[in-house]
């Protein structure tokens, strides 16, 4: 009988109504949740995504991949006079970029954004001490003057084609952080994002923090002093489910609106999903720079040979992978240049699938003698080596299996190792310890020079104090020449030419073995419009104020 | 009595520095260190940017070095600050804290309610299919794999039925008792039934024994109701032994609502730990392990305790 | 002499043991359900051969399908037979569930016998130890122990770098935490084995503590020690799974039942039966080691299972 009672009470539980459906609040479900908001101290891309709606960064590119202004009002150019050459001295040169920030870009607590902001974010971005991860930029940074409220003048120690790329560059509130930054060793620490990061005058973007529960959820409201078009929504609210089973089941009951393709599912689970429910939500899908490789270690005896790295790719079915398991929304990648980016050539060498001339090239290095199935070379060793990849990324595991079994056929025993992503990143990778391969990607800006990838003065070593990510251990000297001529060239076109000889190299020497562009996806209610995904490094949600429900 | 207690809580003590160490130590000899981990995540960082930081967090310190750091402040009250979120770690962990805390007592109590009466009903229809019955489902609760469980009760009530949310702590903005006992109600289900089992079972055992001593016989010669004699003297007397497992069984609750938590995407102390550990968050690492111990300590000194108070016959000198 | 003395000690003749464990219905079952699940590990090969796949081969033609001839449970996400990848994964369960269980035990028998043997400090120190570690929150602990970097401790790479290491290094740390109960029971029947006639006869002698902790006492705790020992298993094979879930485990392509059903977590809407079966042979092995080890008490060691 008590039973029967504990029942009833489960059952008007159950029965409580579901929240009503109000179209001007989304909830938007995240895999992850980011550990805090300040804008420098990490560069996760849920950080990313959900500052994006709440402080412009000061230039991105655009879902048409151009640069364009956010809290700026115009990109600087030698062609429009607001980017001029300067003399460093010492035959050096340098670069003045003026930039003039929105007239209306007000902190939320209705303090203006100013030339004091950019030249504060400078000082912490340059201080040793001030906990910020990434201050290549500003180091680069010579001088910097304001020439009046909203307006400032940077100069930059060189000239490179994207001399006036500022894309993702994040300003800081200066009348709420200086204090915080007087001890700048502290400053992580005593920053306001950290202490109370629901403060307005922090945001300037088209919502402001309105309440933060670590682990579990941020509540946007809209911002009283954005400056540009008024949002549709009221409420954004971001939940983080840091279990992909989890986070599905929501989207399916509801507690969920929309999943966006930055830090939501992977590309394999918005795919099954759409093969499920393919009415019930409108599924977008957008290649994107996303560069999915096998680095190889071109010291380890058998790979140095180019011959079995070429087998190697030939008989992998690139293509039969992409189709299976990524129902063809993926492509397969012929060199690290993107299709999408405007350098790419179209006449360089492929690797179409074709085991018997793996299997020629193979035998032609040496590596004829079979036995047990594996190929070994005369003086008897086996052609055999490490596939390794950061552990639990379900999709990648799945493709490293598929590659290793290809690679059987034709006598290459490939072993797969799974390691944690502080392990592969942090060791394996960064020095150079992976006995043959290295599956991982990156997602890039739309024109990045690969000068830490395949310079020579990019290889880890120890006497470098491991500097660089040239993780295969790749020398050319052409390939070096390339690299500083590419950007060093203001020329678009000169550096088309030098784009091609870069692409021809790759894929012939094949420091790395390319594999896919990825994909990401985007699962969306049926009334939600205005996403706009971007394909590259900068994420969708800084455009929400064009999002609407219809 | 009094000496017992202090003796026990200095052993608890001595306990908690010596995990401490070991955790510090351990943690150290994980893969990489956090520098590492902020590279993966931003290809534009430079070794300056590396060293800086190395120098920053300390960690171009030796592990002792740093333990001792750490020990110093600690027994100062300074529990140091969480890495990857640059707060206070007391500050990050209080939240967590009082969410497990939560979720773990709703279904300590829950399991307790229900595996109380089960295996007592079980004791007095023993050897009779609500025995067996009884029986099987608490050898199934303490055999399912926990995050199976989990998983499970996502896919039926969540998923299928729609019933109750999949994860998550509230529906934001639907403020509410209702909608917050709608998000615990999976997980402690969870919960709940994995600790069920144990409870039970002992339960059951006890009182098989209890049933069959003098008194219970004398009590029923007297000719009292036999609801009476359950109830009064058979579970009274049962629920000495029971205690004690209950209270000892504290690291396995805690041990479930990590699993538990993991699964509903729940944040709270087992999750951070998990994470802090994962993300090479010395402090916050450090000082959940601690709390979580103590939480078990704590538990296992107030069974003692519980179990002298309830047993006029044992006595601590 | 004293041999024939510890002889007569054993609890009881065997075959009233085994009618005791014939009575316990549960326990007879699960023998019989165990000896199924091992023989289908031991036999995965043969399966193999008749069906002509292996269990780690790929084919992306045939991901997700239904039960057919060739597949008995269909495959998975990768075009692997689902039943043949549950019993190779039943091997790495059950060998883990049984070496972490066996080495738990050796650990914790001679903990227990040399604490309960000695007495004293020696006694107090072990005890207090043994108190530590249950009073640990275990499961946060082989987490930490399951990341820890071999290479820091000076582990060649060729072994920190093989495909078994996850699972030699699962059974280590289960064993290492494992320990304290057996411990703990080992110890008391040592203490009450001391005050036995026949070890104070031996001792009187001047056998040598070793001959007596071997010869006298250990034959005489070894039936609760394997009640003990079958309970845990179960506990163990959960222990390994749930490593597996959170990705410390056993790594892939070695299949074990705890990672197939970590790899099905992310297609739980999608093709829940590959969460199901190996959530069902986790949980249908553990039943039987539990049933199993409390239908061994009952004939090994009557008093203690009322």
């Amino acid at each position: 009988m008590r039973l029967g009672r504990i029942a009833l009470a489960a059952a008007l539980l159950a029965a409580a109504p579901v929240k009503a459906e109000t179209r001007d609040t989304l909830t938007i479900g995240l895999s992850t949740f980011p550990p805090s908001l300040h804008p420098l101290t990490g560069a996760e891309l849920v950080r990313s995504y959900i500052l994006a709606m709440v402080a412009r960064p000061l230039m991105a590119f655009d879902p048409d991949w151009k640069l364009v202004c956010l809290l700026c009002t115009a990109v600087p150019t030698f062609a429009n006079g607001l980017a001029r050459e300067i003399d460093l001295g010492g035959g050096k040169k340098g670069v003045a970029l003026t930039i003039a920030i929105q007239p209306g870009a007000t902190w939320g607590d209705g303090t203006p954004v100013t030339a004091k902001d950019v030249i504060f974010t400078n000082r912490v971005n340059r201080h040793p001490l001030s906990g910020v991860v990434s201050g290549e930029f500003d180091r680069r940074v010579v001088k910097i003057e304001a020439k009046d409220d909203k307006t400032f003048v940077l100069h930059i120690d060189r000239i490179t084609f994207d001399y006036n790329n500022l894309a993702g560059y994040r300003v800081l509130p200066a009348h709420l952080e200086e204090k915080a930054f007087a001890a700048p060793q502290d400053y992580a620490k005593r920053s306001t994002y950290e202490t109370n990061p629901a403060e307005r005058g922090l945001y300037f973007g088209p919502y402001r923090v309105a309440e933060i529960v670590a682990g579990a959820h941020v509540v946007l409201v809209p911002n009283e002093t954005w400056f540009g078009k008024k949002p549709f929504f009221k409420r954004i609210v971001l939940r983080a489910f840091e279990n992909t089973a989890a986070l599905e089941a929501n989207l399916l009951a509801g507690g969920v609106d929309f999943i966006p393709g930055e830090g939501g599912l992977t590309l394999d689970q918005v795919i099954a999903l759409e093969a499920r429910h393919p009415k019930r939500f409108r599924y977008l899908y957008k290649t994107t720079t996303s560069y999915s490789h096998l680095d190889v270690n071109l010291e380890h005896p058998a790979l140095k040979d180019r011959r079995v790295r070429q087998a190697l790719l030939l008989a992998a079915d690139r293509e039969a992978i992409a189709r299976q398991i990524y129902a063809g929304k993926v492509s397969v990648a012929h060199s690290s240049v993107n299709p999408l980016q405007w350098m790419a050539a179209a006449d360089i060498r492929r690797y179409e699938f074709d085991p018997a001339a793996a299997k020629r090239l193979l035998d032609e290095a040496g590596w004829s003698e079979m036995k047990g199935g594996v190929r070994h070379n005369a003086e008897g060793e086996r052609l055999a080596f490490t596939l390794a990849s950061v552990a639990g990324i379900k999709a990648n595991e799945l493709v490293m299996t598929v590659l290793a079994a290809q690679w059987r056929q034709v006598g290459v025993d490939a072993r797969i190792r799974g390691q944690p992503a502080r392990v592969f990143f942090g060791d394996t990778l960064q020095r150079r310890k992976f006995d043959g391969l290295a599956f991982f990607a990156w997602i890039v800006s739309p024109e990045s020079v690969p000068r830490t990838i395949v310079h020579s003065s990019m290889i880890p070593a120890a006497a470098n104090g491991w500097q660089g990510q040239n993780f295969t251990g790749y020398r050319n000297p052409e390939m070096d020449t390339l690299i500083d001529g590419i950007e060093r060239e203001l020329d678009r076109e000169k550096r088309r030419a030098l784009w091609h000889r870069y692409q021809e190299i790759y894929a012939q020497d094949l420091p790395a073995l390319p594999m896919f562009f990825g994909t990401v996806g985007f699962v969306m209610p049926l009334w939600l419009e205005g996403v706009r995904p971007t394909g590259h490094s900068a994420t969708s949600s800084i455009w929400v104020e064009e999002w609407k429900a219809k | 009595m009094m000496r017992f207690v202090v003796v026990r809580a200095f052993e608890s003590l001595v306990v908690l520095a010596l995990m401490s160490f070991v955790v510090y130590a351990l943690i150290g000899l994980m893969p990489g260190d956090p520098i590492d981990i902020m590279l993966a995540g931003d290809p534009n960082m430079t070794p300056e940017d590396r060293e800086r930081l190395r120098q920053l967090f300390g960690l171009h310190l030796p592990i002792w070095e740093r333990y001792g750091n750490w020990l110093v402040a600690a027994i100062g009250g300074d529990f140091g600050f969480s890495r990857t979120f640059n707060r206070p770690v007391l500050e990050v962990m209080a939240p967590n804290l009082g969410r497990t805390a939560l979720l773990m007592m709703s279904s300590f109590v829950l399991s307790v309610a229900i595996a109380i009466p089960l295996g007592l009903a079980a004791a007095v229809r023993q050897r009779r299919l609500a025995d067996y019955g009884i029986n099987l489902f608490c050898f199934a609760g303490k055999s399912v794999p926990p995050f199976w469980l989990a998983l499970m009760l996502i896919l039926v009530f969540a998923v299928e039925l729609n019933w109750f949310p999949a994860g998550g702590i509230e529906t934001v903005g639907a403020s509410g008792i209702v909608d917050r006992v709608r998000h615990l109600a999976l997980p402690v289900a969870c919960l709940t039934l994995l600790n069920l089992a144990s409870v039970a079972r002992l339960m059951r055992a006890e009182a098989i024994g209890a049933l069959r001593q003098d008194y219970v016989r004398t009590a029923r010669a007297k000719g009292l109701a036999e609801r009476r004699v359950i109830w009064g003297h058979a579970m009274r007397n049962a629920l000495n032994p029971v205690v004690t497992v209950i209270a000892l069984e504290f690291g396995t609750l805690f041990s479930g609502a990590l699993i538990t938590e993991t699964v509903f995407a729940y944040p709270g102390m087992g999750k951070m730990i998990y994470d802090a550990i994962l993300g090479n968050d010395y402090n916050l690492a450090l000082i959940g392990l601690l709390f979580a111990t103590l939480l078990v300590l704590v538990g296992n000194l107030a069974a003692d305790l519980g179990y002298a108070a309830l047993d006029p016959r044992i006595s601590y000198r | 002499m004293t041999a024939a003395l510890a002889k007569a000690e054993r609890p009881a003749p065997r075959n009233r043991a085994r009618a005791r464990f014939m009575r316990h219905r549960g326990a007879v079952v699960s023998a019989l359900v165990l000896t199924i699940i091992v023989a289908a590990a031991i036999g995965a090969p043969l399966v193999e051969g008749w069906l002509g796949h292996g269990p780690n081969d790929p084919d992306l033609g045939k991901r997700f399908l239904s039960p057919t001839w060739a597949f008995p449970l269909g495959t998975d996400e990768a075009g692997r037979d689902v039943l043949l990848r549950l019993m190779y994964g039943g091997r790495v369960s059950l060998l883990v569930g049984l070496a972490a269980a066996l080495a738990s035990a050796v650990i914790g028998t001679a903990i227990g016998i040399v604490a309960g043997y000695y007495g004293g400090r020696l006694d107090a120190f072990l005890m207090r130890l043994t108190d530590a570690v249950i009073s640990l929150p275990s499961l946060a602990l082989l987490i930490v122990l399951a990341a820890v970097d071999l290479k820091k401790i000076g582990v060649p790479d060729s072994i920190a770098y093989s495909d078994a290491v996850s699972l030699y290094r699962i059974i280590f740390i289960i064993s290492l935490v494992g320990w304290t109960g057996v411990a703990r029971l080992v110890r008391g029947a040592t203490l009450s084995m001391r005050t036995r006639e026949f070890v104070r006869a031996a001792v009187a002698l001047g056998a040598p503590a070793r001959r007596i902790m071997l010869v006298h006492i250990l034959p005489n705790v070894l039936g609760p020690v394997i009640v003990a020992t079958t309970l845990s298993v179960g506990g163990i094979i959960l222990a390994e799974s749930v490593l597996s879930y959170l990705g410390l485990g056993i790594q892939p392509p070695i299949a074990s039942w705890g990672n197939m059903l970590s790899n099905a977590q992310e297609m739980l809407t999608q093709a829940p039966q590959l969460v199901i079966y190996p959530g069902l042979a986790i949980m249908l092995t553990v039943i039987a080691f539990n049933f199993l080890g409390d239908g061994l008490q009952d004939a090994l060691d009557p008093r203690a299972g009322e």
